[in-house]
């Protein structure tokens, strides 16, 4: 009946009316199919986006359970192949005393099995000076890591010097701890494969934002460099990087200087986040 | 014969909600639900009043509720304060002009004026409620919604009848019964989304992504 209206030519009314109908109808039905198939496209993406950020995240804490059982086995073999041997040998120059009575060569048997345990001592502090730096602990990050430059300066191959800006205030203990570790890595990295001739650290602030800074004159890594080998089986250390900076919510950049002579590393961190910490803590 | 589905399947959402009473316990469903019975009531004495030449009264006071519940339920839902803002003023304007055409001269059997102003309102209030849940991030499915059924009952309601009720005031009886099926067709399938609302599960819970993995299996 209403096709039939329509077909009057008469009726301007009825043309209106149904074609006023038919197009509102469309666009409707046009709006609901839209917004349906934009929702699924974000869904979609959204999907991606959490797939990516999942496979990331269990790179990093696989790469972090790696470098864990590194440092156990590390430190087991230590244990084993010199403190246990030894303990071993002072047992035994002590085991001759009461085989031996002639009073020099017990007293010679005694010196020597003092003279082992003082090495076991020092090997057993040297295994907990890697494992909590003592001079991070009582003199906190700038004083760690001025001994720690002031050791790979000391070798001669390379020059190698920190200034710290504005350090008046020190970080929480464990951030100093995560901080100097990722310094540690990053100089450790440079130190084996960059063949530079100095390394440079300097710190300071910005408003709300930490600062440190890295330059060599050696073969660096690029971000784009970075996030490849974050996302291939390789590049362990750059990993636990990440994911000690992730704990910090703090943000890594790799480039090469303007003038293309040196690369550069900046570590970026909040401070708000910092003193947010510290008032949960309080 | 449409008319008369359209009159008797006005009860089917109201059985359905008290069916369902556990399922629809939020204030927008109960608004839909009055509307319901309202509309139903209408219907049913529609034939009585039409014989005691109240066409114009019934329609006036029928668009004049119909738009106070429905734009009580848009209103309830939306959650941007702009858009209430808007929906507040709109609404002030069109109960100014309702009042006025229905003390005014009554010489048209059907409120023209008043019910295609309410129509194009909605249909706003419609894309208004849509756009807000297309910005939502933490929204992934709007369609296990309950309130977005009921929002595409009115959406495709007042899209399809607006130019019905543009020109509705100026028909013959002949037109009158011509083109009234739209308004059927569409009066039915709006009441079967209401129904499938009443139905659905309350899904208003934040719907999160889930990978089938958790950290402990990594």
């Amino acid at each position: 009946m209403i096709l039939l209206q329509v077909t009057n030519p008469g009726s301007n009314v009825s043309l209106v009316l149904y074609f006023g109908t038919i197009g509102m109808l469309a666009l409707t039905i046009g709006l609901i199919v839209f917004i349906i198939f934009h929702q699924r496209k974000v869904i979609r993406y959204q999907l991606r986006l959490q797939r990516l950020e999942h496979d990331q995240q269990k790179m990093l804490l696989n790469a972090s359970i790696r470098l864990q059982e590194e440092e156990r086995q590390r430190i087991a073999a230590d244990l084993h192949d010199d403190a246990g041997p030894l303990l071993a040998t002072a047992r035994l120059y002590l085991n001759e005393n009461l085989v031996n009575l002639d009073k020099t060569t017990q007293l010679q048997s005694i010196y020597n099995a003092k003279q082992i345990i003082d090495d076991t001592i020092q090997l057993i502090r040297n295994i907990s000076h890697s494992l909590m730096p003592p001079t991070l602990k009582n003199f906190g990050l700038e004083s760690a890591v001025n001994d720690l430059f002031q050791r790979s300066s000391g070798s001669g191959s390379m020059n190698a010097s920190s200034r710290f800006h504005d350090y008046r205030e020190r970080l929480q203990a464990e951030n100093e701890l995560i901080i100097f570790r990722v310094i540690q890595e990053l100089v450790n990295n440079i130190l084996k494969h960059s063949n530079a001739s100095f390394i440079h650290l300097t710190q300071n602030t910005s408003g709300d934002r930490f600062f440190i800074r890295l330059h060599h004159d050696g073969r660096g890594i690029t971000q784009a460099d970075f996030e490849k080998l974050n996302k291939s089986n390789v590049g362990l250390g750059l990993k636990n990087i990440q994911s000690r900076l992730k704990v910090l919510h703090g943000k890594i950049f790799f480039e090469k200087d303007m003038s293309q002579t040196y690369y550069k590393v900046t570590i970026e961190l909040d401070k708000e986040d910092e003193q947010d910490k510290l008032r949960e803590g309080e | 014969m449409l008319t008369k589905i359209s009159q008797g399947l006005g009860i089917l959402p109201i059985v359905v909600f008290l069916i369902f009473l556990k399922r629809n316990n939020k204030k927008g469903e109960w608004v839909i639900f009055l509307y319901c019975i309202l509309s139903f009531i209408t219907d049913q004495i529609y034939g009585f009043l039409k014989a005691k030449n109240y066409t114009f009264s019934v329609f006036s006071s029928f668009t004049f509720v119909e738009y106070a519940l429905f734009s009580l339920f848009i209103y309830l839902s939306l959650k941007e304060k702009a858009f209430k803002v808007i929906l507040i003023i709109c609404s002030a304007i069109f109960y100014g002009i309702t009042i006025f055409t229905f003390a005014g001269k009554r010489i048209d059997s059907f409120d023209s004026l008043s019910a295609s102003f309410e129509a194009s309102l909605m249909i706003v209030y419609c894309i208004f409620f849509l756009y807000e849940r297309m910005k939502d991030p933490a929204i992934f499915y709007i369609y296990y919604f309950k309130d977005f059924w009921i929002i595409i009952a009115l959406l495709l309601y007042f899209s399809s009848t607006l130019f019905l009720f543009i020109y509705a005031a100026t028909f013959t009886s002949q037109e009158h019964r011509n083109y009234w099926g739209i308004n059927n067709i569409f009066d039915i399938l709006k009441t079967v989304l209401f129904t499938i609302s009443f139905i659905m599960k309350d899904n208003n819970k934040k719907q999160e992504f889930s990978l089938g993995t958790s950290y402990n299996e990594m």
